[in-house]
């Protein structure tokens, strides 16, 4: 079940987050349009993982606002906001994942927040065979499939992304938010794990963010770049527009 | 290289020494070194124990009286050695009170720990902040501060406290009282003890759990049953294991012990043994609850290695 077009929009506007009087994020406004990909980029600090937070509604605004789908997340109630997180896929760097249960287990945890305590409870202990129909598809299109029941803690770093990958497109979701999806994972397959996220991403015609650290692989696979420095916008444009100082004076200024 | 070798080996000496004097040291760590070094010297000095209780005469005799003669099995003690013999002893203290000793101190301890640990799986999440607050691993800013919910943590760990604190030596006295000499004052006794350790070793295994899995999940929406459930359990078993069953050899030994107080586990016979001035007996019954640990502690690592 594929978003409807015009679903998985945002509008930040003048959005400021302060933890303990330090301002993390400083007057931020920008807009996503449904089914766009785009790469959050810059140094360490500069809050990236911040700003996704704020995508979910993990972190809210101190100022501002954060609107999804024209909602305003802050405006929602509890259990509103339950139902817009189920439907937001989120991949960490790494430990995304229970490692002693089955990848079937862990796919299937996706769907925790559309289901009801004992469906879920039963999906978990044993999934019955839509959900491992659903899975073991999942896992083909992440190019897994032969690991369907095995246990989570002996597969790789970069099998591990891909299930919770997989978890993630379980969910449904309008929205993919990714924070450095390859920071742990071996160079060589970070390329092929990026590409395949975009893929995916276009195919499902979901909204993509990801905050990324390697700044090649956000300018190979990301038509649109938001940079930025100090909790500020330095940047928000196409990526190639972007030129070669743009990055320097990006970085170079963190540095400082 | 250059600008480095500037400073002179004299200055590079006092410098090092300067850093040496001011490096960080903890007090509390010496005091303590020093102040337990005291109490261990009065301790061996004190008039309270005297060393030569240890090694006079009479005991020394006792002692070796005790070793080569009680100790032996009695039909062994003029006849020599045999095999025969031997187990014919064994078997028939085995036939009249051993084995059904041995099965009640085991089952009564399986009991005890069962509702410890089905116990303390409810209690567990209650005791843990991460997962007792108006948001389990949700939002930051709604973590803590809630008065209700730090109530709740509040409660549930002095609970434990108040169920462990009274010994179940105590407890079974207590409800020998009330019960009777059956299996159930040291069933319960154990039970509440128990509870209250594992309890405790729950909610502390819970909130050092790793953050992210149970993050990731609260991010997609799930409620705080589902977390402490179907992630926090799963994450957490090992560990949950790994402490049953410590808790359920400790049981075994209890158990063995509290059967003193007049509940037919090994350890009323063990005392009764005692009284008849049986030591052969004695210590072949002590030597049943040992063999007891040793199975239980055979069977928990099998099961935590098929488990993990």
């Amino acid at each position: 079940m594929n978003p409807a077009p015009d679903e998985g929009t945002y509008q930040l506007n003048n959005v400021s987050v302060t933890f303990a009087q330090t301002p993390v994020l400083s007057d931020v406004s920008f807009e996503i349009e449904a089914g766009e990909v785009l790469a959050i980029v810059g140094p360490s600090g500069a809050g990236k993982t911040t700003l996704l937070r704020l995508l979910n509604g993990m972190v809210g605004p101190s100022q501002g606002s954060v609107c999804h789908d024209r909602a305003n997340l802050q405006s929602l109630s509890t259990s509103q906001l339950r139902r817009v997180r189920a439907r937001i896929g989120f991949v960490h760097q790494s430990h995304n994942l229970i490692p002693n249960l089955r990848v079937v287990q862990n796919v299937v945890a996706g769907k925790l927040g559309q289901r009801g305590f004992l469906k879920s409870a039963r999906s978990m202990i044993r999934p019955h065979s839509g959900d491992q129909a659903g899975v073991h598809a999942l896992l083909e299109r992440v190019g897994i499939p032969e690991k369907l029941f095995e246990r989570t803690d002996k597969l790789s770093g970069g099998q591990t992304q891909r299930v919770a990958l997989a978890r993630a497109l379980f969910q449904e979701p309008k929205v993919l938010l990714a924070d450095e999806p390859v920071a742990a994972v071996d160079p060589a397959r970070a390329r092929d794990l990026i590409r395949l996220m975009v893929d995916l991403a276009r195919e499902d015609n979901l909204t993509l963010v990801a905050c990324m650290h390697d700044l090649s692989l956000a300018r190979e696979f990301f038509p649109r770049m938001i940079g930025l420095r100090a909790g500020r916008v330095a940047f928000d444009t196409q990526t190639d527009e972007i030129s070669e100082e743009v990055f320097d004076e990006l970085y170079s200024l963190a540095a400082r | 290289m250059s600008a480095h070798s500037s400073i002179e080996s004299a200055d590079r000496t006092l410098a090092i020494r300067d850093l040496y004097r001011t490096r960080p040291r903890s007090r509390l760590v010496r005091a303590s070194v020093v102040l337990f070094a005291f109490f261990a010297l009065y301790a061996f000095l004190s008039p309270d124990v005297a060393w030569s209780d240890l090694f006079s005469a009479r005991r020394r005799s006792n002692l070796s009286r005790f070793v080569d003669h009680d100790l032996i099995p009695y039909p062994l003690r003029d006849s020599g050695f045999s095999w025969s013999a031997l187990t014919e002893w064994a078997g028939n203290l085995m036939r009249s009170h051993g084995l059904e000793a041995m099965a009640a101190t085991f089952w009564i301890s399986v009991l005890a720990i069962v509702i410890a640990g089905l116990a303390s799986l409810l209690f567990a999440p209650l005791g843990a902040h991460t997962l007792a607050n108006r948001e389990p691993y949700g939002s930051s800013a709604k973590r803590s501060g809630h008065d209700a919910w730090r109530a709740l943590v509040g409660t549930t760990r002095v609970a434990a406290v108040l169920l462990r604190a009274i010994p179940e030596y105590v407890w079974a006295f207590l409800l020998l009282a009330m019960l009777g000499p059956t299996a159930w004052p040291v069933i319960i006794a154990l039970a509440i003890h128990n509870t209250g350790i594992l309890t405790r070793l729950g909610s502390e295994t819970i909130e050092n759990l790793e953050v992210a899995p149970l993050e990731s999940l609260a991010a997609v929406g799930a409620s705080r049953r589902q977390l402490a459930t179907l992630v926090a359990l799963p994450l957490a078993l090992p560990r949950f294991l790994l402490y049953f069953f410590y808790r359920f050899e400790t049981c075994i030994r209890e158990a063995t012990v509290l059967g003193m107080l007049g509940v037919v586990s090994l350890g009323y016979w063990i005392a009764d043994a005692r009284g008849r001035q049986n030591y052969d007996e004695m210590v072949f019954l002590v030597a049943l609850g040992a063999v007891l640990i040793l199975l239980t502690d055979l069977v928990s690592y099998t099961v935590r290695r098929w488990i993990r």
